[in-house]
């Protein structure tokens, strides 16, 4: 053998020495997760009681999506079941890679979760992908040290019912900001947008692929988004995703310059963190407008995975009713099982919300949002409305003018992609 | 003849590791980003060939193309200032004055602080309604500026963020610059009659300019490929009327947020291109006869 045979060999074994594992690690079960996304206690009991299976929570921190995506495509370090969040609908098209957990025998579990929830993890084909994690339905949160300082209602069956449509709101909201002067209802029009349009059994997409996102529904929540700017209800605090839309907002919050906030449950943990001294200042009430949905994640079995019954069984083990309640009570993240509302610990008096029981006003919002069908393109599309919002709200665009430049945009990005 | 081919292997093998990592991480994306360039692909699903259609949709694209002119007008927003600014330091690190040492470091240190840190720090300070900036701007009576949505005020707080990132650097290079002229120069000029500005004008900025050169040059690099201060200041979508959103911004939002990695690709090459034609312009620039009385 000369020296340059002998080198081909050792490269030739050097290469396929270097082939990669299809799954993360073998031999064990790895489910990726990202900070705040799972209770840690539960994590760490289920590695106590799944330690024959060798079950390996794997902390991927934030952004999990580029990550799955590179696995994914490079088809070598996938995890066996992985998190996946509220754009869960972006990888209907690749449901290959997934296990269809119907075949696991998921259905025997679906009475015991929202129906809506199981539906938004469902392809159109009616695959489940996702398993239920947690939910974020939407409800009012109000300052109501405020409110009984201008001699408002401030019981939150009162002001519930004071705001009960958008236009109470409104109305409400002129008064009051007469009443605390420098002082706005709403955070920005974004929201009024993201949280109308939360409320609607339809989104940009029918089941059918067909574009419905320039209908009444979206016309309605852009309307009101517009004449809450025109009624100078907002303080222009949007949130662009980066570290300075918070620190406005969260400003805003310790100086009680923001009245109230429709937001999902889990920006509980937010204010908590983020405005400490105004504990107990805080209450919640039923949204105006009626139930809504905005995020919240889902558990899924990768095709990688060798063992898929076993994942199955670990996974519905982590979401059942009873650790939902954990989920809810350790990191905020509301349950998407209806036993685990009324659970004597979700349920416990909130001291920051002057010890009202808020799993009741989100349970309540949970158990009314209807079923909606989420496309691939709902994130983009919605992106590019609210852009627009920030326009109108920041730098006084026309509104027919940035409702015309939205649609041109959403019409570009949609035949790009294929749809129209 | 096999074993005189041999005869250097130790050496090739010597020099191999940079050229192995560099044709996995740096030929290889490079060539795959090409390919890439005429697919539509999702990143996860089958790809799908469709010729030029990036590239016509990237020419017809008004979003890329107010990307591009927020990058340069962010890269001379940033770089003109910055130079004078550094200039202004070198000329005052090189005088003889006290602590020089303790000044250079401090003014190198922001150059390797972690930018995502320290945007979040810019942040505090460009905030709209919190921001330290408008609170001094409302102490001297002058009306706060919304820094974070008007598009102006946007390219103003990323450029100032690369300034105050990159003028230490470019302070100590121009330092290097001062001390390698002779001073037997300065001493000519000085018997001729020159004032301090006319020496500055005259004899210093002339000589120094080939160092001048090479500091825009990198500053044009580094300044088409904005990025992390954009996306952390106004976020992935760049802000308010899209004044924030760099080249390299969209096309990482185009490929990582939206899932478009056969248009992102599109989009890279574009950027490429800019960047060749931007390079030919710079080396014009050095090329320029004055060079040779430099020399």
């Amino acid at each position: 053998m000369n020296r340059r045979g002998f080198l081909a060999g050792a490269l030739g074994l050097a290469l396929t020495g270097c082939t990669s594992p299809r799954v993360a690690t073998p031999g064990q079960l790895t489910l990726w997760w990202w900070t705040r996304g799972l209770s840690e206690n539960v994590l760490g009991e289920a590695v106590q009681r799944f330690a024959s299976l060798k079950f390996v929570p794997a902390n991927v921190g934030h952004d999990l999506r580029p990550k799955l995506m590179a696995v994914l495509s490079g088809d070598a370090y996938v995890p066996d079941m992985t998190m996946v969040n509220d754009d869960i609908a972006g990888y209907f098209g690749d449901a290959d890679r997934f296990v269809d957990l119907n075949t696991l025998g998921a259905a025997r579990l679906k009475s015991q979760y929202l129906d809506w929830k199981w539906q938004a993890g469902s392809t159109p084909d009616g695959k489940l992908l996702g398993f239920p994690l947690d939910t974020g339905p939407s409800a009012m949160y109000y300052r109501h040290d405020l409110f009984t300082q201008a001699g408002f209602p401030a019981e939150p069956d009162d002001v519930a019912r004071a705001v009960s449509t958008w236009d109470d709101y409104f109305t409400f909201g002129q008064e009051l900001m007469k009443a605390l002067p420098g002082r706005y209802l709403i955070s920005d029009a974004k929201r009024v947008f993201t949280y109308s349009m939360a409320q609607e059994p339809r989104k940009y997409l029918d089941r059918q692929g067909k574009f419905i996102g320039d209908q009444a529904h979206v016309q309605q929540a852009w309307a009101r988004a517009i004449k809450s700017v025109q009624l100078r209800l907002t303080a222009g605090l949007f949130d662009n995703g980066a570290a300075s839309g918070s620190v406005d907002q969260h400003a805003a919050w310790n100086a009680g310059i923001e009245l109230t906030l429709i937001n999902a449950s889990w920006a509980t943990s937010e204010i908590k963190e983020s405005a400490p001294r105004t504990a107990g200042a805080w209450r919640i009430c039923r949204s105006p407008g009626g139930a809504g949905n905005q995020g919240g994640s889902f558990i899924t079995i990768t095709s990688a995975c060798p063992q898929p019954d076993k994942a199955f069984e670990i996974i519905s083990w982590l979401l059942n009713p009873d650790n939902q309640a954990r989920n809810y009570v350790d990191a905020g993240l509301f349950p998407s099982a209806p036993a685990a509302f009324g659970d004597p610990r979700s349920a416990a008096p909130d001291p920051f919300f002057g010890g009202q029981n808020t799993a009741e006003v989100f349970g309540r919002s949970a158990g009314e949002v209807k079923p909606a069908y989420f496309s691939a393109y709902d994130i983009d599309i919605s992106n590019i409305y609210t852009d627009e919002l920030v326009n109108v709200e920041s730098a006084g665009k026309n509104p027919d003018q940035a409702w015309q430049d939205a649609r041109k945009a959403i019409d570009r990005l949609l035949r790009r992609r294929g749809v129209l | 003849m096999a074993a005189k081919r041999l005869r250097y292997l130790p050496q090739y093998l010597a020099i191999s590791p940079f050229f192995v990592l560099f044709a996995i991480f740096g030929v290889y994306p490079v060539l795959y980003s090409l390919y890439l360039a005429f697919q539509k692909w999702d990143g996860i699903g089958p790809m799908q060939f469709v010729g030029l259609k990036n590239f016509e949709f990237l020419v017809t694209d008004a979003d890329f193309w107010n990307s591009v002119g927020n990058t340069f007008i962010i890269w001379i927003m940033s770089t003109v200032p910055m130079t004078v600014l550094a200039l202004l330091i070198a000329v005052g690190l090189n005088s003889s004055i006290r602590f020089r040492g303790l000044y250079r470091v401090a003014y190198f240190a922001p150059n390797v602080t972690s930018i995502v840190a320290m945007a979040i720090v810019f942040t505090s300070v460009f905030s709209n309604q919190f921001g330290i900036l408008n609170a001094l701007l409302r102490g001297i009576g002058l009306d706060p500026v919304s820094w974070l949505t008007d598009p102006w005020g946007i390219k103003v707080a990323i450029s100032v963020m690369i300034i105050w990132r990159w003028v230490g650097y470019n302070a100590i290079i121009f330092l290097a610059g001062l001390q390698a002229i002779p001073g037997e120069v300065y001493e000519a000029a000085r018997i001729d009659g020159a004032t301090a500005v006319q020496t500055f004008f005259r004899v210093t900025l002339p000589l120094l300019r080939p160092v001048l050169l090479f500091s825009v040059v990198m500053s044009a690099i580094n300044g088409l490929q904005i990025f992390t201060e954009a996306q952390v200041l106004v976020g992935q979508r760049g802000g308010p009327q899209d004044a924030g959103m760099t080249m390299v911004l969209y096309f990482y939002n185009q490929a990582f947020t939206e899932s478009d990695f056969g248009y992102g690709a599109a989009i890279a090459w574009g950027i490429f291109v800019l960047v060749v034609l931007f390079a030919i312009i710079n080396w014009r620039v050095i090329q320029r006869p004055e060079r040779a009385e430099v020399q």
